[in-house]
C-alpha cells in the first residue's frame, strides 16, 4: 500500500482494529486484512485463495461450513455471540490467562455481498474481539449472584432474613398441596431478652443472637430454611418433616440452648427459648395460615412459662 | 368474446395489483372474491372461467378452493397468485388442479405470458 | 404524541406487503429446516404502547411460557423485531436439526438465535424492498440488523415488554405466525415500531394507494 490517501476505504480495511475476511463459493479465502494476519500468524498472501478450513483445521467445519453457505442461500445476514460460541479462530489475546478463557471472545458477523443481479457473490465476515466484555459481563454476572445471596441474608446472624423465609415457606407450601409431602415450620423466640440487653447491653444481646443462630443452625440438614424473623424470633423451614420429627426437633434444640450458656466478654448469659411447631394440613388457606398456627403454638409455650416447645396439631 | 374471470384474494390491494397487470388487451367481465366460499359461490354462478387464487386467506385457503374444486370435479383455468413461494406450495398447487403459479409481488407482464403460454386469446 | 389509525386501505395494504414478505421468510426458513412452513394470515394493528402487552397474550396464549428473541434494526426503517417460541417448539427445533441428543444450552440458544436472525431477516428485508419500490422518495438508507439477543428465557407473554422502559407512545405491532407441518413448532414475529417510522410508512402507503 504505497500511498493509503490514495484508497482511504482499502487502507482502512487493513488497519482497522476488527478482523474482515471473505470467503468465496469455494470456501476459498479472498480477503484477509491485517488483524486477520496479526492474530493468526498467517498473512493475507499465505491464504488467498485457499481454502479456509485447509488453513484453519480447528475451525469447527461442519458448523461453520453451513453457517456460511446459509447466507449464500438466503442473502441474509448471520451472527455468532460469545454468549454461545466463545470463539471460532484460536486466537490469543492479551488478559491475564489466569482468568478462565485460553482464547479470545470474538462476535461475528456474516454479510452477503451480492453482485449486480442480486445473487450473493461472497460473504464478508467481521470478527470482533470482545474478550473486555466477556470479562466484564462475567465478572458483572457474579457480583450480581452473589448481591442476589447477600439480599436474601439476615445483616447480624449471617443466616436468611424474613423475606426469604416467607418465600421458602411459600415454595414449600405449593410443593406439600402439589405433592402431598409433609412439611413442618418451627418458630422459636429468645425467652427474656429485653432482660439480656438491659443487662449486658446491646452489644450482649447481639451476641447471644449470633450465638443461639450459630447453635441453631448448626443442628439442622442442609435442606432446612433457617433464618431470622425479626428481634428475637427465628424460623425453621422443615422440607419433607412430620410434626412428630419437628417436635422431637425442637426439643433437643431447646434443651441444647438451655444447657449451654452464651459466652459474653467471659461473662456466660444463660439463655432458653420458647418454641411453637405446626405442620402443612390439605386444609389450610395458605402458607400465612401455617406461619399463624406455629405462631399460636409459640404463644402458648409463652404462656404456659417459657422455655418449652408447643406443637400445634396437639394443642 | 367476453371472459368471465375471477380474481380471489383476501387483500383488496392484493386483487387491485393483480387486476391492474392483467393484459389491458384481453376482454374480461372481473368478479371479485375475498375468501374460499365466496370464490366457490362466484364459481357456480358461472363467473371464473379463469380464476386467479391467493392462497393464504382467513375462513376458507386456497388449497380447501382447489381440493373442494377437484373432488367435485369442478372445471376451471386456475392461476394461484400467491406470495407463499415454497416450493412445495407449488407443487401442492399444481397437484391439487392449478395450471399455473404467480409469485408475488406480480410483476408486470407475467400474467400476460402465463395466459399466452397456455393458449389463451388475448 | 397521539397518531392517527390506520385507514383501512393503509391497513389491508401494509398486510398485503407483509404477507408477501413473510412468504419469503417462510421460504427461507423451509430452506434451513427442510420442511414444508405454514403460513398464517398477518395481522396488523397500530397499537398504544400499553395495549401491546396484551395483545401479544392473545396472541400466543396466556397459559404457556415463552422464550423470545430481539433484534433491532435501523435504516430505512427503525424498530425492534421480537420472535416468540413457545418451550414444545424449542425442542422441537433442535430435533429436527438432528440433534437428538440432548442438547446443551448454548447450542441451543444459537438454534433459536438462528431461527429468528432468519424470520426477521427475509420479513423486514422484504417490507423495505417493497416500500422501497413503492416510493419515489427517502429511499436512501439500507437496513442493518444488530446481532440477535435473547431477551427472556420461559416467562409468561405478557411480561416480555415493559411499556415503562420505552420512550414511544405507540407501536406498529405485525403479528406473523409460522408452524412447521406435522410438527409442534410455532412461532411468532411481532414487529414493534416508533411513530417517527410509522409515519414514514404511512407515507408510503399512501403514495401506493393513490397509484390505483
Amino acid at each position: 500500500m504505497s500511498n493509503p490517501a490514495n484508497n482511504l476505504p482499502d487502507f482502512i480495511v487493513e488497519w482497522i482494529d476488527v478482523g474482515i475476511f471473505v470467503v468465496n463459493r469455494n470456501m476459498e479465502i479472498t480477503l484477509w486484512n491485517h488483524f486477520m494476519a496479526r492474530h493468526s500468524e498467517l498473512q493475507a498472501d499465505q491464504v488467498t485463495g485457499k481454502n479456509l478450513f485447509s488453513c484453519f483445521p480447528d475451525l469447527p467445519e461442519a458448523w461453520l461450513a453451513k453457517k456460511i453457505q446459509s447466507v449464500f442461500l438466503l442473502k441474509n445476514f448471520a451472527f455468532t455471540s460469545w454468549e454461545q460460541r466463545p470463539y471460532l479462530f484460536r486466537f490469543p489475546h492479551n488478559r491475564p490467562i489466569t482468568e478462565g478463557c485460553e482464547f479470545m471472545y470474538q462476535n461475528c458477523t456474516f454479510l452477503p455481498v451480492k453482485n449486480e443481479s442480486g445473487e450473493v457473490e461472497s460473504v464478508c465476515i467481521t470478527l470482533m474481539d470482545v474478550t473486555d466484555v466477556a470479562f466484564s459481563q462475567t465478572m458483572l454476572k457474579e457480583a450480581l449472584e452473589s448481591l442476589g445471596e447477600s439480599s436474601n441474608r439476615d445483616g447480624l446472624t449471617g443466616i436468611y432474613n424474613r423475606r426469604y423465609l416467607d418465600q421458602q415457606i411459600a415454595v414449600e407450601f405449593d410443593r406439600a398441596k402439589r405433592y402431598g409431602e409433609a412439611f413442618s415450620f418451627i418458630l422459636f423466640d429468645l425467652d427474656h431478652f429485653k432482660r439480656v440487653n438491659d443487662s449486658y447491653g446491646h452489644l450482649g444481646g447481639d451476641e447471644v443472637l449470633r450465638s443461639v443462630a450459630e447453635r441453631v443452625g448448626s443442628m439442622l440438614r442442609t435442606t432446612d430454611t433457617f433464618g431470622r424473623y425479626g428481634g428475637e424470633e427465628f424460623g425453621i423451614v422443615l422440607p419433607s418433616t412430620s410434626i412428630e420429627d419437628s417436635c422431637f426437633l425442637a426439643e433437643r434444640v431447646r434443651q441444647a440452648i438451655e444447657q449451654t450458656p452464651v459466652n459474653f466478654q467471659d461473662t456466660p448469659i444463660k439463655v432458653s427459648i420458647s418454641m411453637g411447631v405446626s405442620a402443612f394440613k390439605i386444609d389450610q388457606s395458605g402458607y400465612k395460615q401455617l406461619i399463624d398456627e406455629a405462631d399460636q403454638a409459640l404463644y402458648a409455650s409463652k404462656k404456659a412459662g417459657r422455655n418449652r416447645v408447643t406443637c400445634h396439631a396437639a394443642s | 368474446m367476453t371472459t368471465p374471470i375471477l380474481v380471489v384474494d383476501d387483500s383488496a390491494m392484493a386483487r387491485k395489483m393483480l387486476i391492474k397487470s392483467l393484459p389491458a388487451s384481453w376482454d374480461v367481465e372481473i368478479t371479485q372474491a375475498s375468501n374460499g366460499h365466496e370464490a366457490l359461490q362466484a364459481y357456480r354462478a358461472g363467473k371464473a372461467h379463469v380464476m386467479f387464487l391467493d392462497l393464504t386467506m382467513p375462513e376458507m385457503d386456497g388449497y380447501q378452493v382447489l381440493e373442494t374444486m377437484q373432488r367435485e370435479g369442478l372445471d376451471s383455468f386456475i392461476i394461484v397468485v400467491s406470495a407463499d413461494i415454497q416450493p412445495m406450495a407449488q407443487e401442492r398447487a399444481k397437484q391439487l388442479g392449478a395450471l399455473a403459479f404467480v409469485k408475488k409481488p406480480v410483476s408486470p407482464g407475467i400474467i400476460e405470458s402465463v395466459l399466452r403460454e397456455y393458449g389463451v386469446q388475448l | 404524541m397521539s397518531i392517527a389509525p390506520l385507514s383501512p386501505d393503509q391497513r389491508d395494504s401494509l398486510q398485503e406487503i407483509t404477507n408477501i414478505a413473510m412468504g419469503q421468510a417462510g421460504a427461507s426458513l423451509a430452506t434451513l429446516l427442510n420442511t414444508f412452513v405454514n403460513l398464517s394470515v398477518p395481522r396488523i394493528n397500530l397499537l398504544a404502547l400499553p395495549d401491546v402487552s396484551g395483545s401479544i397474550r392473545n396472541l400466543v396464549g396466556s397459559d404457556v411460557e415463552v422464550t423470545a428473541v430481539r433484534q433491532s434494526f435501523q435504516g430505512y426503517l427503525m424498530g425492534e423485531a421480537i420472535v416468540i417460541y413457545q418451550q414444545a417448539g424449542c425442542k422441537e427445533l433442535a430435533s429436527m436439526l438432528g440433534h437428538t441428543d440432548e442438547l446443551n444450552q448454548a447450542a441451543e440458544t444459537e438454534l433459536l438465535l438462528d431461527v429468528a436472525n432468519i424470520l426477521v431477516g427475509a420479513c423486514l428485508g422484504g417490507i423495505t424492498e417493497q416500500l422501497k419500490g413503492i416510493s419515489k422518495e427517502n429511499n436512501s438508507g439500507e437496513l442493518r440488523f444488530s446481532a440477535p439477543s435473547v431477551m427472556a428465557v420461559n416467562v409468561p407473554p405478557e411480561t416480555l415488554i415493559n411499556p415503562e422502559k420505552l420512550s414511544w407512545t405507540h407501536a406498529l405491532l405485525v403479528e406473523v405466525n409460522f408452524t412447521l407441518e406435522n410438527r409442534n413448532f410455532v412461532s411468532h414475529l411481532v414487529m414493534l415500531m416508533p411513530e417517527k417510522t410509522i409515519e414514514k410508512i404511512r407515507g408510503v402507503l399512501d403514495e401506493f394507494i393513490a397509484s390505483f
